[in-house]
């Protein structure tokens, strides 16, 4: 620990001499604790501590992976106990009780660097109380993927607004169809239909006050958000018996062709790829405007590293970090091989596949009102989950509105004092 | 009592238990097939919604290929191994000390250490779960092979006293006075004359702890976290990625880790039956 206290104090020094801190003048040992634990991301992570590692040859990098969903438990004590230097973690909301706490450092001035400049999509996701938390290094768009076949049969195109979206879907409904599947036994799976039916009638900043706990849900926007959701819901647009599945337990229904379309995260390609849908038959289309006086805004859920404020080597830690986002290797660890999801960086190349490249184009150009990140990390966990119960509630019940929203405000008055 | 057997009975009940049986079997065991058949789809079956069907494709090797070889199966299969044979020789160990102690020897709270033993098998274990683990975190032993044998061996060693000390009893005595009569040491009439007679109800009893132990989740996801200690019956859940569940590879791993304690009851049936109705008569 004292040779480590004096490379600190080293470089401190050659800091105050004027002389930048270089690459080599890392050293010491960079402890990172990563919860990419399924294969590739795995190697994604390893393969990013050997090419950083490489960069700094006094550097020594201790990687340790934990699975996932113990990760989410484990944090809590070693961002205490036993701080690493970077640690893996999710954007806004998510990182909200950590920052509250004091963990996670102050990163305000790593994203002073020049670089950041090109990651102005997710800056705002990095912002709490005015400074930035952490950075990312991947994300993945959210949008409606459906069947272009069946919207070729129907002479159907990709709708441009709300009343599009629900003529298509009688056209739909009228072959016999359903217009959407869900899989709502995952209560997340409603919580996407909400955010964008919310950002769509009301706007990102409305979507981010009520997330955030300054708008009451018994207000006239939320309804008349869900006023619109009921118009799909009247006319038939979901599967029956969506409580009954999970989110993969319903992509069966656009795999046979009884549902058109879903509403989900790019990671829902890979498996109806896999399940015969080639790039002819299934297709991707921006969530389409309702209001058309609000910004179009998007859900990008965004994961991230940060420094706990624990950490016993910052510098390296920054430095890590200004790595992580650098254009090259935001290409290299987002591409098809690896993550398959979207770079952070606006420099960075995007794989050559049609859902990516659509997305990249849509978050960096198309989403002027903001990008959100997924109602349950924007929202606080218990408000999150009581809101998302309520939101398959309404879609199974919808008279139940006034008893699910006056719910939801006491939840609220609860869970935001 | 004991069911008559079915060449006594009318031919026409026999007809109608033929009948039944494997519709009675099948029913039984349609939840292992669906696994069994699962194990041997691709990915794509799940997701164009062939759940029981004929597989698509014959995936056998893709799957088991890549439970074995890209996955931490065989660490999680180790780590069960690791847990599981240290209990079992622990429980052994111990309980056929205790059980010698208490079955031979007429000391005044014998009794009461007995019941202190066999009270434990009546404390539901799922209210110790707090202390345990607060009890393991404070001796460093949280997350570890060696915690979880401890544990395993605290905890079932009540039972198998009861199931030794029993045994025990049921010796002829007389043999243990004439060796004493002999002059032979206590600790030579364990090692010579007890523990030989004793040797089916120790393999009954190795038997009936491995598959306790083996099969045992509760403790496995209290007590540890990540490949570097669980046992394969909480591993897994490894097989759910972060946006998906590879129910494919869950089934092959859930064959693949049954098969253990499938493999021990078919060896060790004799000893298995045993050891379920041994202690039960006394």
């Amino acid at each position: 620990m004292k040779v480590f206290k004096g490379t600190i104090a080293a470089l401190m020094l050659s800091c105050g001499f004027g002389v930048s801190v270089q690459a080599e003048s890392l050293s010491g040992t960079l402890k990172i604790f990563s919860d990419m634990a399924n294969p590739a991301p795995r190697a994604v992570m390893e393969g990013m501590a050997e090419r950083f590692g490489a960069l700094h040859p006094d550097l020594e990098i201790e990687l340790t992976v934990i699975d996932r969903e113990a990760y989410k438990t484990q944090i809590r004590n070693f961002l205490t106990a036993n701080a690493p230097d970077v640690a893996n973690w999710y954007a806004a909301n998510r990182m909200k009780p950590y920052v509250d706490a004091g963990l996670f450092e102050d990163v305000s001035e790593v994203w002073a660097d020049p670089i950041f400049a090109d990651l102005a999509s997710t800056k705002g996701a990095m912002t709490l109380d005015g400074k930035q938390w952490g950075v990312p290094y991947t994300y993945y768009q959210w949008g409606v993927y459906y069947r272009a076949d069946i919207y070729k049969e129907l002479g159907l195109t990709e709708p441009a607004n709300f009343e599009e979206m629900k003529s298509n879907c009688a056209a739909i409904i009228e072959s016999g169809r359903k217009c959407f599947t869900l899989g709502s036994k995952n209560y997340w799976t409603t919580g996407g239909w909400f955010d964008y039916l919310n950002m769509r009638t009301n706007g990102h900043d409305y979507h981010a006050k009520l997330t955030a706990g300054e708008i009451a849900w018994t207000d006239e926007g939320v309804r008349q958000t869900f006023a619109n959701w009921r118009e799909l819901i009247d006319m038939g647009a979901f599967i029956d018996n969506h409580t009954a599945y999970s989110w993969q337990e319903s992509l069966p229904f656009i795999v046979s062709g009884d549902a058109a379309a879903i509403l989900k995260g790019n990671f829902a390609v890979a498996p109806l790829r896999d399940a015969g849908l080639d790039d002819s038959k299934l297709d991707f289309y921006q969530f389409p405007a309702i209001n058309p006086d609000v910004e179009l805004a998007e859900d990008a859920p965004t994961d991230t590293f940060h420094i706990p404020s624990g950490a016993q080597n910052k510098e390296a830690a920054k430095a890590f970090l200004k790595f992580v986002v650098e254009a090259d290797n935001q290409t290299l660890i987002n591409n098809g091989a690896n993550l398959g999801q979207l770079p952070v960086n606006a420099k960075s190349s995007v794989d050559d596949d049609k859902f990516l490249k659509e997305g990249f184009a849509m978050l960096s150009s198309n989403s002027p009102g903001g990008v959100a990140q997924f109602f349950d990390r924007d929202a606080p966990a218990q408000m999150a989950k009581a809101a998302m119960e309520g939101f398959q509630e309404f879609m199974v019940k919808p008279d139940n509105l006034d008893k699910i929203l006056a719910r939801l405000d006491r939840a609220a008055k609860r869970i935001y004092k | 009592m004991f069911p008559r057997p079915i060449e006594h009975s009318p031919r026409s009940w026999q007809l109608t238990y033929q009948a039944m049986l494997p519709a009675a079997l099948i029913l039984w065991l349609l939840p292992l097939l669906a696994v069994a058949v699962f194990s041997v789809k691709p990915d794509a079956d799940f997701t164009t919604g062939n759940y029981w069907g004929v597989p698509s494709s014959f995936n056998f090797v893709e799957n088991y290929g890549k439970v074995f070889f890209a996955s931490d199966m065989p660490r999680y299969m180790l780590n069960s191994v690791l847990i599981t044979v240290p209990t079992m020789i622990g429980c052994v160990v111990l309980s056929s000390m205790t059980g010698f102690a208490l079955g031979v020897y007429k000391f005044r709270a014998n009794l009461w250490v007995f019941f202190m033993f066999v009270a434990g098998n009546f404390v539901p274990f799922q209210i110790l779960m707090v202390p345990v683990r607060d009890l393991t975190l404070d001796m460093g032993l949280y997350n570890t092979k060696t915690g979880l044998v401890l544990f395993h061996v605290a905890f079932q060693t009540g039972f198998c006293t009861l199931f030794m000390r029993n045994f025990i009893r049921a010796l002829p005595f007389e043999l243990i006075e004439a060796a004493r009569v002999e002059g032979v040491a206590e600790w030579r009439i364990f090692w010579f004359v007890v523990l030989p007679l004793m040797k089916p109800a120790l393999a009954a009893m190795a038997v009936l702890i491995f598959t306790f132990i083996w099969n045992d989740f509760f403790w496995a996801v209290v007590l540890t976290q990540g490949a570097e200690s669980q046992p394969v019956t909480a591993g897994i859940t490894s097989f759910n990625a972060q946006y998906r569940a590879a129910y494919h590879l869950m089934s092959a791993g859930s064959i693949v880790a049954a098969l253990p304690p499938v493999a021990m009851f078919f060896l060790m049936q004799k000893h298995f039956i045993a050891g379920l109705t041994l202690g039960a008569v006394k």
